[in-house]
């Protein structure tokens, strides 16, 4: 009858201290506004499977990676000559073809016979923006919307799943160099220093030279090394802080055994901090997820990164506001939402570290 | 420190043994090796001796300097390729640091400054974005609208070809003059500021280091025009004008780390006691701020600024590689890209002889710059 009284009462404190840190977190602007960038793109990555399993989005035409669809017009053909612009028609030379128009040159090898005047249907791709494509089409003429959901689910997994993986590996390794000490302490904090030494981008290159890297394994080996690296070193300070409270000694004195302690007293104490740091590594991880994407040294079919890459090597990048719905979605996906994590992450140090508030 | 650069040496040997079937069978394949540079590297890395015998070979080599021929641009050794490539990278994230850490450093502490006003959520939030920017994205739009759009800059790449189509210089004799005029420039410089520290003054002392920096700049268009120099300037400034979208770009990312990072210790510090003593005093709030609040917020800045060193390494690949800058960044990607392998071990490894060197750096600059380590150290 006590103990769950004394259960219950535990849980109402914690309700209430986490009541509390949330009023706090509500204060800075800035962390509210991360929260809300996250859960926008959280929505967005949940919502296509939910649109293909429901039969809204038909798979063959949205899907992000083999899905087809091209927007059909009726063009005349015209013959744009090198010839001085402005003519009565034209302005400058990059206005022939006009958008309801096509060049003869670029469709006689196709079409035998075909003569100046005549009206053929022409497929645009990339298609702009309409209202069966919010986004447009790319220029294999798939849905950009739904790559930009597809990209979501990728960030999101290897982001949270490296954060995870990194958190859990500096938080054990830091709590154990603050407890022990001694040789273990030492041989852990030239680890890290070894680890921070190491160019991350370069050391992903040569994995990826000699392995096929997925996505989970990308963020297996981002984990590891965000986990050995600093953050080890951070935690373990902050370990050593809690280790000299009178609540350890009592705990030992009281016949705690090391693991109790450990587990019971110094990493509830550190856990705050372990989750900033997660959160802030989520950023990383979402922007070397895209740039090796990008760089094509990850073998994925759809994200972010990848977005950009091909839109590049198209071009389209070059062309500039002409077809932005190709270069401008992906880029501020990946900042947008790499920026949501890291707002969250300093709201979240305004709740943690009291020296920051502004009472 | 030593035991971690040799387990550094070791790791980086091991990873590139790792890679599956023989790494360097690429030798084999080429057919603009002659043969006798095939029987040198094996010679040279011990390939067909164990494990053991191949690593010991690799550390001494890597100190000898000696780490065989590049196997794609084949009469140059891996060590030229880098004394060719390095200085451009040096140079270029030089300045970006310089640049990026002075900005930084007075955004934050003006943003830390005026905390709770609306404009310090705006910069805040914008250089938050910058901070987060997905960059090669970035480098890409700044590289359109600069570079194509209005057509500014020239669009990537070291230099203007035609420009040195019958030019008495080679590129990397003028770039050297270049590094050498600039540290001569900021040495100069450096000593003045120090030289004007004692000066009680704040808008004196802003006053003659404004003053000594112009006078700086009409002593150097002097001499730019003595002897061979005068030849040079020209092809000097094709090489600046390919600098700036460049420097541009990566300050305008970089910046906003420090930025964020002096505003977060300088809340800190406005907190303290002794900043509301000076309040009571009635010293002028700039003073407070620049004299009293910044200087405890520098230390830690300073920290972190060179601990980013590595992390400047990182983001150099991708600015060389999007403005076509060539320097070490793209000649580890190419050289990764294109096995090659003897290239890209010495890049890996001199990569980290730098991260090691600024770490003790960051050492020695923390016990200089905080009295209360040197203290500690001297009682």
């Amino acid at each position: 009858m006590n103990e769950i009284n004394e259960k219950s009462e535990l849980r109402k404190i914690r309700i209430q201290s986490i009541k509390r840190n949330f009023n706090l977190f509500k204060q800075s602007k800035i962390g509210i506004l991360g929260l809300v960038i996250v859960f926008i793109f959280g929505f967005l990555a949940l919502l296509q499977p939910f649109l293909f399993m429901t039969n809204i989005w038909d798979e063959a035409t949205y899907h992000p990676v083999v899905g087809y669809d091209s927007q059909k017009i009726l063009a005349t053909v015209v013959s744009c000559k090198d010839i001085e612009y402005p003519t009565p028609e034209y302005k400058t030379p990059s206005d022939c073809p006009a958008a309801d128009e096509v060049n003869i040159v670029a469709v006689a090898p196709y079409n035998p016979g075909i003569k100046e005047g005549d009206v053929i249907e022409q497929f645009i791709q990339p298609a702009p923006p309409s209202s069966k494509h919010i986004l447009g089409t790319d220029s294999l003429g798939r849905d950009v919307f739904s790559q930009l959901m597809e990209g979501s689910q990728v960030a999101f997994v290897l982001g949270l799943l490296s954060a995870i993986v990194g958190v859990g590996i500096s938080t054990l390794l830091g709590t154990i160099a603050a407890y022990f000490g001694g040789t273990v302490d030492a041989y852990l904090m030239r680890q890290s220093d070894l680890v921070l030494m190491l160019p991350t981008l370069p050391l992903l290159f040569i994995i990826s030279a000699f392995a096929e890297l997925k996505v989970w394994h990308l963020a297996l080996v981002l984990g590891i090394f965000g986990g050995l690296g600093g953050s080890v070193i951070t935690i373990k300070s902050q370990a050593l802080q809690v280790k000299v409270k009178p609540f350890v000694d009592s705990a030992r004195i009281t016949g705690g055994s090391r693991m109790k302690i450990l587990t019971s007293h110094i990493l509830p104490n550190v856990a705050p901090l372990a989750l900033l740091y997660m959160v802030f590594s989520v950023t990383g991880a979402i922007a070397s997820e895209s740039i090796l994407s990008f760089l094509g040294l990850l073998n994925i079919d759809m994200s972010w990164g990848l977005m950009i890459s091909v839109a590049q090597a198209d071009g389209y990048i070059n062309q500039g506001m002409e077809y932005w719905w190709l270069v401008i979605p992906a880029g501020l996906a990946v900042t947008l939402l790499a920026g949501g994590f890291y707002l969250v992450g300093r709201g979240l140090d305004d709740v943690f570290n009291p020296r920051l508030r502004r009472r | 420190m030593v035991v971690v650069f040799f387990l550094f040496l070791i790791i980086s040997y091991l990873l590139f043994d790792a890679i599956p079937g023989n790494a360097f069978q690429n030798l084999l394949l080429n057919p603009s090796l002659p043969p006798y540079a095939y029987e040198e590297t094996i010679a040279l890395y011990g390939l067909d001796q164990p494990l053991s015998v191949r690593l010991q070979k690799y550390i001494v080599n890597f100190f000898k300097g000696d780490l065989g021929y590049s196997y794609i641009q084949f009469p140059k050794t891996a060590i030229e390729l880098i004394g060719e490539r390095l200085p451009r990278t040096l140079m270029l994230f030089s300045v970006v640091n310089i640049l990026a850490f002075y900005t930084g450093f007075f955004v934050g502490k003006v943003l830390a400054w005026r905390r709770g006003s609306k404009s310090e959520t705006w910069i805040t939030i914008t250089s938050v974005f910058s901070y987060t920017v997905f960059y090669p994205w970035f480098a890409l739009l700044m590289l359109w609208f600069f570079g194509l759009k209005m057509g500014w800059v020239p669009i990537g790449k070291f230099l203007t070809p035609n420009k040195w189509y019958d030019s008495p210089f080679d590129s990397d004799e003028v770039f050297l003059e270049m590094i050498k005029y600039m540290v001569i420039f900021s040495l100069i410089y450096f000593v003045i500021s120090i030289l004007t520290k004692e000066i009680e003054s704040l808008t004196q002392r802003r006053n003659i280091r404004l003053g000594s920096f112009f006078g700086l700049i009409v002593i150097s268009n002097f001499y730019w025009n003595t002897g061979v120099l005068s030849d040079m300037r020209f092809y000097a400034g094709d090489i600046a004008y390919h600098t700036i979208l460049p420097v541009l770009t990566v300050t305008v990312v970089a910046f906003a780390g420090t930025a964020l990072l002096t505003r977060t210790t300088m809340m800190e510090v406005l907190k303290d006691d002794y900043i509301l003593t000076a309040r009571a005093k009635g010293l002028s709030q700039k003073r407070i701020r620049d004299r009293h609040a910044a200087r405890t917020a520098l230390l830690p800045v300073v920290t972190s600024f060179i601990f980013t060193i590595v992390t400047i390494i990182d983001g150099s690949v991708l600015t060389e590689t999007i403005f076509s800058w060539p320097g070490m960044g793209q000649l580890i990607l190419d050289s990764v890209l294109r096995e090659d392998i003897p290239v890209a071990m010495a890049t890996f490894s001199f990569i980290g002889v730098f991260a090691l060197i600024a770490h003790f750096l960051a050492d020695v600059s923390y016990a200089f710059l905080d009295p209360r380590i040197r203290i500690k150290s001297q009682g």
